[in-house]
């Protein structure tokens, strides 16, 4: 089957090429043809403020990777006389100091974060649920309820308690990826684990034991799943909560720096837009193709 | 209900019933009384939904009675022990252990250093003729093999009493005839207390020395039968006259309870 | 772990009892509060005064009253519950149709990707400042957003409910003389409900969330957002507290219809105990 996939993969490469390759070519279409010939509808669209043509995109990247560098490189430019100025956007951005390899990394270490600390949270509610028939009755109303808040909702509320501070824009996604693996764990020691956790008290084993030899094997597919999920999640509550609050991250960058309610009046730059939209897509398939291979690599033993 | 000449009584259910509560509380045995002697082999036969799980159950320690007592060596039973191997009529060999550490889980729970764990490991799966196997997982493993695995895991600390629940149910006749011998055998070599839970007769005659037939729900003893055929047993055993008139004997008293637990009027939803 | 599964007013007993310790144990937290915690808070540039970090039932009931009497809350309900139930139906429709289309055919599956992974892993909200700029502010924007994301999340759902309806059904079918049409109908939808639905529900929470992010952003009245986002600037945290409550009320209340829905559409199935 490996022609199959090689086939696969080449048709989709080719697919792409076309399509970057079709979309330079709407995106610059101003340059070539006359914009009068065009239908108004179409006209409107086609300015390059609303569908960035592929070389400012570029352009865009290639600036904020570079950082504040650019900035200056780009005066000199507007100096010689070239007509090559940043959008309003971008140009936030620099003088913000905002690179974009720094604004990944500090999203990634977010999105790791929640993940480090919501993970056990949720799992231990989980487990705590799914044990003991009574707990469940009790908890999981409120479990119900509580889960059914988004956490985002709930950022204006902390930022009363906690001020403009990391741990007020950490806590949704701590709190977003445990509620995320609350029911996998639950599945995991009610439906799965109790045939093997019977047979394992019969053998005598109590406490750590039964813990971590018994229910923790038998839950782990479905908590790895649960985990590629709560991954998305994280990285939805991540970036959501910094387009809300933050001064720095792949949310600010994509919404242009400036604090809260004005944060749309920056006039979005799209193809920023677009290079953010792409950084994100593309660290976040990495890391969820890290989660298959953990999967993999950890449930290796399943029939 | 004990036979003669038996020196104690290991496990006792007395007058014993079980209801399930829920939408409609179902009574899933009722009145039962069984005695086992010390190193009986004691086959539980009855037709499926009798309760022979849920008497198992009680006796492993996982469940209690909502009536009656179950005892274990005059005391209350109250929750598992290793002294009490438990062997489930579901697949519970642990997937993620290669046989060895599930043959070891037992001792591993106990305590036991890993020297004397491999050593106890290796002569019991030499013993059944697994010491290919030892590094395998489950996956690889037939599911006679995984039974098999099961039983030998649960020998593994060496019990006096064993819990089987038709252990040997999802296996095809050949597989299951084999399986029949290697408990047999291993019966000889270390005589347990043994509860055997199955629904064929035949399963039953051929391993017990005393069959107790429950009814159907609600489920009670109805009939006791000594099983008086020589030991060791053999293939001719299942085909010896004596053995042909004891089959009999159970199937007319399986088809008596039967009759007088007669289905009810009202239609009983299966769970 | 082998408990008998108590009757059903028992449960409900007991949630009932759960929630309303929290009921009580909050009252008593913000009675104490009120005493305790700072009234006078920092916010950003300034001090506020009078805040109620843990509003009492008191302040939330007038609250309450006068959100509802004023008109604020059922309108901004309305306003939000409205977006997401457009942009919801448009996404639905637009995912379950190309997924099918995806599950069911190789070769038009081919051709969406890898436009459609990319999708997958496009962020809910970040391609709302694009939308803006595309679209402008205002409904448009928000809608589509909620339909991209319920797009992408049931196209998903109906790609695999397709794809994983086991051969042998299908095998019987062709054996028994039904043509790909009359199979497609028969046999391969309804046996790729349960996911479609499953990812319908799934669809419905991130819509939700995303509508409220949304609407924080681009904050405009009437809506929850704004109503939280308004509440967050002054602040006042009763209506804060009552706009969180009502979202969460809200999510609830859909869930677990989409629950119902799902259950109803699949009875047929064998369900494990």
């Amino acid at each position: 089957m490996k022609n199959a996939t090689v086939k696969r993969s080449l048709l989709g490469l080719a697919s792409l090429a076309t399509l970057v390759a079709a979309y330079t070519v709407v995106s610059n279409a101003e340059r070539f043809v006359d914009p009068v010939r065009f239908p108004p509808v179409l006209r409107d669209v086609l300015r390059p403020e609303v569908i960035p043509p592929t070389q400012s995109i570029a352009e865009a990247l290639i600036a904020l990777v570079t950082g504040p560098r650019s900035d200056m490189a780009s005066e000199e430019h507007a100096h010689a006389g070239h007509h090559h100025a940043h959008s309003d956007h971008v140009g936030v951005l620099l003088q913000q100091g905002v690179t974009l390899q720094r604004s990944l990394l500090i999203t990634v270490g977010r999105v790791l974060f929640g993940l480090v600390v919501g993970a056990p949270l949720g799992i231990l509610l989980g487990f705590f649920m799914g044990w003991n028939r009574r707990a469940d009755d009790y908890v999981h109303p409120l479990y119900v309820l509580l889960r059914s808040v988004p956490p985002l909702a709930l950022i204006t509320y902390i930022m009363l308690w906690l001020g403009h501070s990391e741990a007020h824009r950490l806590i949704p996604i701590v709190y977003a990826v445990a509620a995320t693996l609350v029911i996998p764990a639950y599945h995991g020691v009610r439906d799965v684990a109790g045939t093997y956790v019977v047979a394992a008290r019969a053998l005598g084993a109590r406490g750590r034991l039964l813990l971590t030899k018994v229910l923790l094997p038998a839950a782990s597919p479905d908590l790895l799943a649960g985990l590629r999920y709560a991954l998305a999640i994280a990285w939805m509550t991540a970036v959501g909560s910094e387009m809300l609050m933050a001064e720095n991250g792949m949310g600010n960058l994509i919404v242009g720096g400036g604090m809260w309610a004005s944060r749309l009046q920056t006039r979005s730059d799209p193809a920023v837009v677009m290079v953010g939209i792409m950084a994100i897509a593309a660290a976040g398939f990495v890391m969820d193709a890290g989660a298959k291979v953990l999967t993999a690599r950890l449930t290796a033993w399943i029939r | 209900m004990m036979p003669a000449g038996s020196p104690r009584v290991r496990l006792e259910a007395v007058d014993v019933g079980y209801t399930y509560s829920g939408q409609t509380p179902t009574r899933a045995l009722e009145g039962l009384n069984l005695s086992v002697g010390d190193r009986e082999f004691v086959a539980l036969l009855g037709p499926v939904g009798c309760g022979k799980t849920t008497l198992l159950r009680m006796f492993a320690g996982f469940l209690s009675p909502t009536q009656g007592s179950v005892l274990c060596d005059g005391a209350r039973i109250d929750g598992p022990s290793s002294d009490k191997g438990y062997v489930l009529q579901e697949n519970a060999i642990f997937p993620w252990m290669t046989v060895r550490e599930n043959v070891e889980f037992g001792l591993l729970a106990k305590g036991v250093e890993p020297a004397s764990r491999r050593a106890v490991s290796d002569e019991l799966m030499r013993l059944l003729g697994l010491a290919a196997f030892a590094e395998a997982y489950p996956k690889e493993l037939s599911s006679g093999m995984s039974k098999m695995v099961e039983v030998v895991r649960v020998l593994a600390t060496d019990p006096s009493i064993l819990l089987l629940d038709e252990p040997f149910g999802a296996l095809d006749a050949q597989t299951r005839a084999m399986m029949q011998d290697e408990l047999a055998r291993l019966w000889e070599q270390r005589r347990k207390t043994v509860v055997f839970v199955t629904h064929d007769a035949d399963e039953a005659i051929y391993l017990a020395d005393r069959i107790a037939v429950l009814s159907p729900r609600p489920g009670r003893v109805t009939a006791n039968f000594p099983v008086e055929l020589p030991r060791p047993r053999s293939l001719e055993t299942r085909f010896s006259a004596a053995f042909s008139a004891l089959k009999r004997q159970v199937w007319e008293a399986i088809g008596q309870s039967v009759a007088s637990n007669a289905p009810k009027p009202s239609p009983s939803s299966s769970h | 772990m082998m408990q008998m599964s108590p009757a059903p007013w028992t449960r409900l007993r007991r949630a009932l009892v759960a929630i309303g310790t929290l009921a009580v144990l909050y009252g008593i937290a913000a009675q104490i509060g009120q005493k305790w915690l700072p009234h006078r808070i920092w916010m950003d540039v300034h001090y506020i005064d009078d805040v109620e970090l843990l509003p009492t039932y008191r302040s939330l009931g007038e609250e309450l009253v006068f959100l509802l009497q004023s008109g604020i809350l059922p309108s901004s309900i309305a306003v939000s519950t409205g977006r997401i139930l457009i942009g919801f139906f448009l996404g639905a429709c637009a995912g379950i149709l190309l997924g099918m289309a995806t599950g069911r055919s190789r070769r038009i599956e081919d051709l969406a990707e890898p436009r459609v992974t990319f999708l997958r892993f496009t962020h809910a909200l970040a391609l709302l400042p694009l939308y803006v700029v595309w679209f402008g502010y205002g409904e448009p924007s928000k809608v589509l957003l909620i339909a991209t994301n319920v797009a992408v999340v049931t196209l998903l759902g109906a790609h695999q409910g397709v794809r994983g309806v086991p051969r042998v059904y299908l095998d019987a079918a062709a054996s028994l003389g039904a043509d790909d049409r009359l199979a497609f109908k028969k046999i391969v939808l309804p046996a790729a409900l349960p996911q479609i639905f499953a990812s319908l529900r799934i669809a419905l929470g991130l819509a939700w969330v995303t509508i409220v992010v949304a609407e924080l952003i681009d904050a405009k009245m009437p809506s929850l957002g704004y109503l939280l986002a308004l509440a967050g600037a002054y602040p006042r945290v009763p209506t804060m507290v009552i706009g969180i409550a009502t979202v969460g009320l809200l999510v609830l209340a859909f869930d677990l219809l989409a629950l119902f829905l799902h259950a109803r559409a699949t009875r047929w199935m064998k369900r494990t105990a």
